[in-house]
């Protein structure tokens, strides 16, 4: 909370009561006669052909799916077809007045936005724009199939280019937009403005808002249209997502000219559905759902309904709305009124609405209703709109041909390539900065009093004579977070970071003291309280080209951003086909003390999913270096830290914490303490009790234990695990996490599988116990303690001469903890 | 052509032979007395050295099994020859009955139930397993120190400088030791060890012999003054060089014993449950204590011998069992018609033997100890006596310990040598 902000009680206090502006529901009156003003013969007439496009495009896979073949061409898709036939207007409109560089994003339900929006991006760019576009996606790869005996114009081409890459894409043909690893609910073309679409609901009711925040930082022109479903409106994210977007500060506290609202519209696809649930009158209570705007802010999102069954007056609601933006009083909320005739998927039997509902709609069609009107106002004949449609048949049904042929529209080759999609999870690629422009920062590096503090820290936690030097003057790990991050704040000036408390507090746990005297408001602020958007904002933000720290307060929160942290961040950059890069870097601090909900370690959660980099460093030297890899890095990183070693000082790297940039790479486990008799590996802060552990066993059994710390846990290079192995021939592996299905026994598994012929024992996994974390004063019996690795030795792997065990890690107690789940 | 190894019949009575160790692993050259392996009968331990030079082919049986005797156990010859027709399981005529090889299985099983009846699957980690087989030490024979007994690298390291000892015996020629007694278990204040097979067979002897029979100790002295006199003078005749034979104590006693027995022909017998077995002649077991555990070899026609014959035979055969090169027939308790254990040099005051079934009787001979005595009428003096020990089965030799304290050894009679 910013101290310029007072709160009088006086004001507060004061009885007063809310007023509401009243909502427009479908206000537009105009005629098509009354609109040839605004619109050319040619416009009309490129309205309708869009949306016949997308009428022919959606029949065509309809009957794909529920006949096997389309025009005489048999074709068998097992994959999914969420058809929009019904809802075109609304599309159209939609994109008809956007530019090239607005950008749109989608859900599950949206190859008619995509097409929409690629037929008005192909109308306003150039010849030369397209063909540029058009030989430099994949390098010509999707164009060639569809290049190969044209005759037309260059638009023309653009057009079946668009057609073809989004059938391919949809085909999961190699030629697709994105090779075929998004698919009918991911394809996307960002050189016409179309960004991911989404198969979960709601997806992009964050993700777009990140790509807002986005373009206002970094000053991009163009806004950014969230086209979301009605039912959507109920997801947790979404709303987030309106939270996010309509902070107060944007307008409050964002200076100069950041100061105003989000470049944004979240575009309601109302077809009054979600799947078979209606929306209006049985799943949700908002009863038209600009009805939401009013409870978000004190402009309600300038929110309306809009008929969107006449293309006429979306195009005229985003003319406004989008003069809305251009004001910086975003962001909008459009509720645009569709129907789908389709059904949610071929499979749905429509047992949830009746005949006469689909009949009453389709008699008001607004393809046929739109066509008439051209008729009737002599913009157009007949014979010209039926050409029109054959020459779009003709043109689909050529589409088809050409994507369903294996030969010009292959699959990945994954029998010879076997690694193709893996070598694609990555960017890898190592970037000082996402854009070269000057950083803006309130004052020069070495002039940031907590820069010039840490002049003055201890960079080794002891003294020559091997003393430790007092906790004020030592640089501790978050000091090394700290300088890493501040560096980069000075070399990409697309780095933005945010989280819960991240200005003016400085994070919870300090890591950003200093952080917001450098740093304007719209590269450091703080989040609403919102995991999902948090995450999520980010995601869009590095999605449209920038770098970006969100941070999670406690691990335990990673579940407020499952959706995000599981489903999006890991899997865009290999759902695109490489064309995304998302360097975030979400810092997930683990807590201890503060009992079940604020104490675990779900380093496990994060390792599972494919697609995220995974570290968790617990020395200063190892922070600052991990850290610096994760910002140069192009690719998603979630960055662990642990709150029990915030304050620690690097007790290993004897020549001290280097005050200079530096690297160490992810993947790279690290020999902390060298022995002989058994190594353990452990993951996180549990280092320093293992380090415990080896003491005592040296002392008290003569036994020598090499420590080794993960550091990382994805990427990880086994070799020196391995190596360690072969020289001690037992191993335990410990971490906070609770043992059961954490990563300690993915650690253990693959370290059988690859020393097994060097194994003393089976490796040995000492995590936490499968319970709540209990309180501060319980501790002890829940995280593994020095203790506790004598015992698992003395038990499991070698037994000490005269040890006695405290704990229980028999076998059978194993066997016994799991059968009862515990 | 290739030749086979056989497991070698060491006495009659033996019929199967535990296989203790190899030597020489599949693939090694082998020359002409190099050990092959050692193998293990009820009382002893041995080393099969190789009679052939060539290449050890085959090996057919694992450290451990129990073997058959004069069954294949290996097959020595050229690189690359047949194998085949010496596999104890396979035989050239095919129709040979597969049953055969069937019934041989469950008695190996029925016998390592019995002598191990833990788990018979071995615990041993993947790297102990690759350093036993690197440094050619013998899992079979070892027992693991790690958790529920697994053999881990340690259990090699100890086990590999157990290995290194019998190197050097060979040298001397002498007899393998059983295998060390490796800690199972520990606890904060015992250990639990393993016992070498023969101890444990000692054990289950001497526990069934408690079991099937009525035992019955008696405990007295006798005067042993005219023992030790006897012993004196002998020693200086040794040390003169008039006799070559040292005689002991325990070949006085054994002398007594033998006289006794001859006039107590009741205890000189093997207890057949309804019957008793009467000897003619005495065939004397001497319990002997040996680095393998107790072994009783037995000195045949012992009263057909003079006292330095005796001497000079008892000593021969206990240098056999504490070699464990004596021939097992003589290690059989029906051998013997007779027993003396004597624990008088380690000073045991009293102690109860246990009678070797299916023999009645056994003498416990112990230290002697000064003792008062009426030597004449009124006068008391510190006589050395005796202890012995008779546990019998049978009442009535009562009679003949009191004979023998009476009597004590005359050995003159045959001491003409």
């Amino acid at each position: 909370m910013p101290k310029v902000q007072y709160i009088n009680p006086d004001q507060v206090r004061k009885p007063s009561q809310l007023e509401f502006k009243p909502i427009p529901v479908n206000q537009y009156n105009k005629t098509i006669e009354e609109e040839k003003e605004n619109f050319s013969k040619e416009d009309f007439l490129r309205i309708f052909h869009d949306m016949v496009v997308i009428r022919e495009f959606e029949t065509m896979l309809n009957l794909i799916k529920i006949r096997g073949e389309y025009n005489e061409v048999k074709y068998d898709h097992p994959g999914p077809a969420h058809l929009s036939i019904g809802q075109e207007a609304a599309a159209v409109g939609m994109a008809y007045t956007l530019d090239v560089e607005d950008f749109i994003f989608g859900s599950h339900r949206s190859h008619g936005e995509i097409l929409a929006k690629g037929l008005s991006a192909i109308d306003k760019l150039s010849d030369e724009q397209l063909e540029t576009i058009m030989e430099t996606h994949f390098d010509g790869i999707t164009l060639a199939p569809v290049k190969a005996g044209h005759t037309g114009t260059t638009k023309e081409l653009a057009i079946k280019f668009l057609l073809y890459g989004t059938l391919a894409e949809i085909f999961a043909r190699e030629t697709g937009f994105n090779k075929g690893l998004g698919g009918s609910m991911h394809a996307f073309f960002t050189p016409f403005g179309v960004y991911p679409n989404n198969a979960i609901v709601g997806g992009s009711g964050d993700i777009s808002v990140g790509a807002a925040l986005y373009k206002k930082v970094n000053r991009k022109p163009g806004i950014v249209v969230a086209n979301i479903g009605d039912a959507s409106m109920a997801c947790g994210p979404v709303w987030e997502g309106l939270a996010f977007a309509t902070m107060d500060q944007f307008t409050e506290l964002w200076e100069g000219d950041m100061k105003g609202g989000l470049p944004l519209i979240v575009n309601i696809m109302n077809n009054q559905y979600g799947m078979g649930g209606q929306t209006c009158g049985e799943t949700m209570g908002y009863s038209i759902a600009a009805r939401i705007g009013a409870g978000v802010n004190r402009d309600q999102m300038h929110a309306e309904r809009v008929d969107g069954y006449n293309p006429l007056a979306v195009i005229d609601a985003y003319k406004r709305k989008k003069k809305i933006l251009e004001e910086k009083r975003g962001p909008v909320l459009l509720d645009v009124l569709t129907y789908r005739y389709s059904g949610h998927s071929p499979s749905d039997a429509s047992s949830y609405r009746s005949k006469e509902e689909v009949e009453a709609w389709e008699k008001q069609d607004s393809i046929v209703w739109f066509g008439s009107e051209l008729v009737r106002t002599g913009i157009a004949k007949k014979e010209d709109l039926e050409k029109i449609k054959n020459d779009i048949i003709e043109i689909i049904t050529s589409s088809l041909k050409l994507a369903i042929d294996d030969e010009v529209s292959p699959h990945m080759d994954m029998k010879k390539h076997p690694n193709l999609i893996g070598d694609m999870m990555f960017s890898n690629k190592s970037m000082d900065k996402m854009e070269d422009r000057p950083v803006e920062v309130n004052h020069p590096m070495e002039e940031n009093p907590r820069v010039k503090q840490l002049e003055t820290k201890e960079r080794f936690a002891f003294d020559e004579n091997g003393k430790p030097h007092s906790k004020i003057k030592t640089y501790a790990l978050r000091d090394g977070i700290f300088e890493a991050i501040v560096d980069r704040f000075y070399k990409d000036p697309t780095l933005i970071a945010y989280g819960e408390e991240n200005r003016d507090w400085g994070g919870a746990f300090a890591v950003y003291r200093g952080l917001t005297e450098a740093l304007p408001y719209h590269r450091l602020f703080n989040s609403p309280i919102s995991e999902a958007s948090i995450v999520g904002t980010a995601i869009g933000y590095a999605m449209c080209g920038g770098r970006v720290v969100p941070e999670i307060m406690y691990c335990d929160f990673l579940g407020r951003a499952g959706d995000e942290v599981f489903n999006q961040l890991p899997k865009w950059q290999a759902m695109s086909g490489n064309v995304l890069k998302m360097p975030v870097v979400i810092r997930v601090s683990v807590g201890s003390k503060y009992g079940a909900q604020h104490s675990q370690d779900w380093t496990a959660l994060a390792a599972h999913i494919p697609g995220l980099k995974v570290v968790f460093p617990v020395t200063p030297y190892d922070a600052k270096g991990l850290m610096n890899s994760a910002l140069q890095g192009t690719d998603p990183v979630i960055f662990f830290e642990s709150q029990r070693v915030y304050d620690i000082g690097e007790m290993f790297h004897k020549e001290g914490v280097p005050a200079e940039y530096y690297e160490i790479p992810m993947g790279e486990p690290d020999i902390k303490r060298e022995g002989t008799d058994i190594t353990i590996l452990t993951v996180g802060a549990t280092l320093y009790r293992a380090l415990d552990a080896a003491k005592i066993l040296e002392e008290k059994y003569n036994f020598s234990a090499e420590v080794i710390d993960a550091r990382s846990l994805v990427p990880f290079n086994y070799d020196l695990v391995i190596e360690s192995v072969k020289k001690t021939g037992r191993i335990i592996i410990s971490g906070d996490a609770s043992g059961r299905g954490s990563f300690l026994r993915d650690l253990a598994s693959n370290i059988t599988e690859l020393a097994f012929d060097y194994l003393d024992a089976p490796p040995v996994v000492v995590g936490s116990r499968n319970w709540i974390t209990p309180a501060y004063e319980l501790e002890d019996s829940f995280f593994p303690q020095a203790q506790w690795f004598i015992d698992a030795i003395h038990e499991r792997i070698v037994p000490l001469e005269g040890h006695v065990s405290e704990n229980d890690f028999t076998e059978a107690e194993q066997l016994d903890r799991n059968a009862r789940g515990i | 052509m290739a030749v086979p190894v056989l497991m070698p019949r060491q006495g009659q009575s033996v019929e199967t032979c535990i296989l203790g160790q190899w030597y020489k692993t599949v693939g090694e050259e082998v020359s002409v007395g190099d050990i092959l392996f050692s193998y293990e009968t009820d009382k002893a331990s041995f080393e099969e050295e190789a009679k052939e030079d060539g290449v050890l082919l085959a090996t057919f049986f694992n450290e451990g099994d129990e073997v058959p005797v004069l069954v294949n156990v290996a097959v020595i010859g050229k690189k690359g020859e047949s194998i085949d027709e010496f596999s104890p399981g396979t035989t050239l005529t095919e129709d040979k009955p597969e049953v055969k090889v069937a019934d041989e299985a469950p008695k190996v099983i029925e016998f390592e139930v019995e002598i191990d009846p833990t788990d018979m699957r071995i615990r041993i980690s993947p790297l102990a397993k690759n350093m036993a087989e690197k440094k050619g030490v013998d899992i079979q024979t070892l027992k693991g120190s790690g958790p529920h007994g697994r053999i881990i690298a340690r259990d090699i390291e100890n086990a590999e400088k157990i290995v290194e000892q019998p190197k050097v015996s060979i040298a001397q020629k002498s007899i393998a030791p059983s295998a060390p007694s490796i800690v199972l278990e520990s606890g904060d204040d015992f250990e639990i060890k393993s016992i070498p097979n023969i101890r444990k067979l000692i054990a289950n002897a001497m526990h069934l012999s408690l079991q099937n029979s009525a035992q019955l100790t008696h405990h007295l002295s006798a005067d042993a003054r005219q023992l030790q006199r006897l012993r004196k003078k002998f020693k200086a005749e040794f040390a003169e060089g008039k006799i070559k034979q040292n005689i002991t104590i325990n070949d006085l006693v054994c002398f007594a014993v033998i006289r006794a027995l001859e006039k107590f022909p009741q205890v000189n017998t093997h207890y057949h449950g309804d019957k008793m077995k009467w000897f003619n002649k005495v065939h004397l077991g001497l319990a002997v204590d040996t680095e393998r555990g107790l072994m009783v070899p037995t000195l045949k026609n012992a009263d057909d011998l003079s006292i330095n014959g005796l001497s000079s035979q008892l000593k021969e055969l206990s240098t056999a069992a504490r070699n464990g090169n004596v021939n097992p027939d003589l290690l059989n308790p029906a051998a013997a018609t007779f027993t003396v254990s004597n624990l008088g040099n380690y000073g045991v005051e009293m102690f109860t033997p246990v009678i070797n079934l299916p023999q009645t009787a056994i003498l416990g001979v112990c230290a002697i100890i000064p003792r008062p005595k009426e030597i004449e009428e009124g006068v008391y003096g510190f006589v050395p006596m005796i202890g012995l020990c008779s546990h019998t089965i049978i009442r009535r030799w009562m009679a003949e310990k009191q004979h023998f304290s009476c009597r004590n050894p005359q050995p003159d009679r045959k001491s003409s040598v």
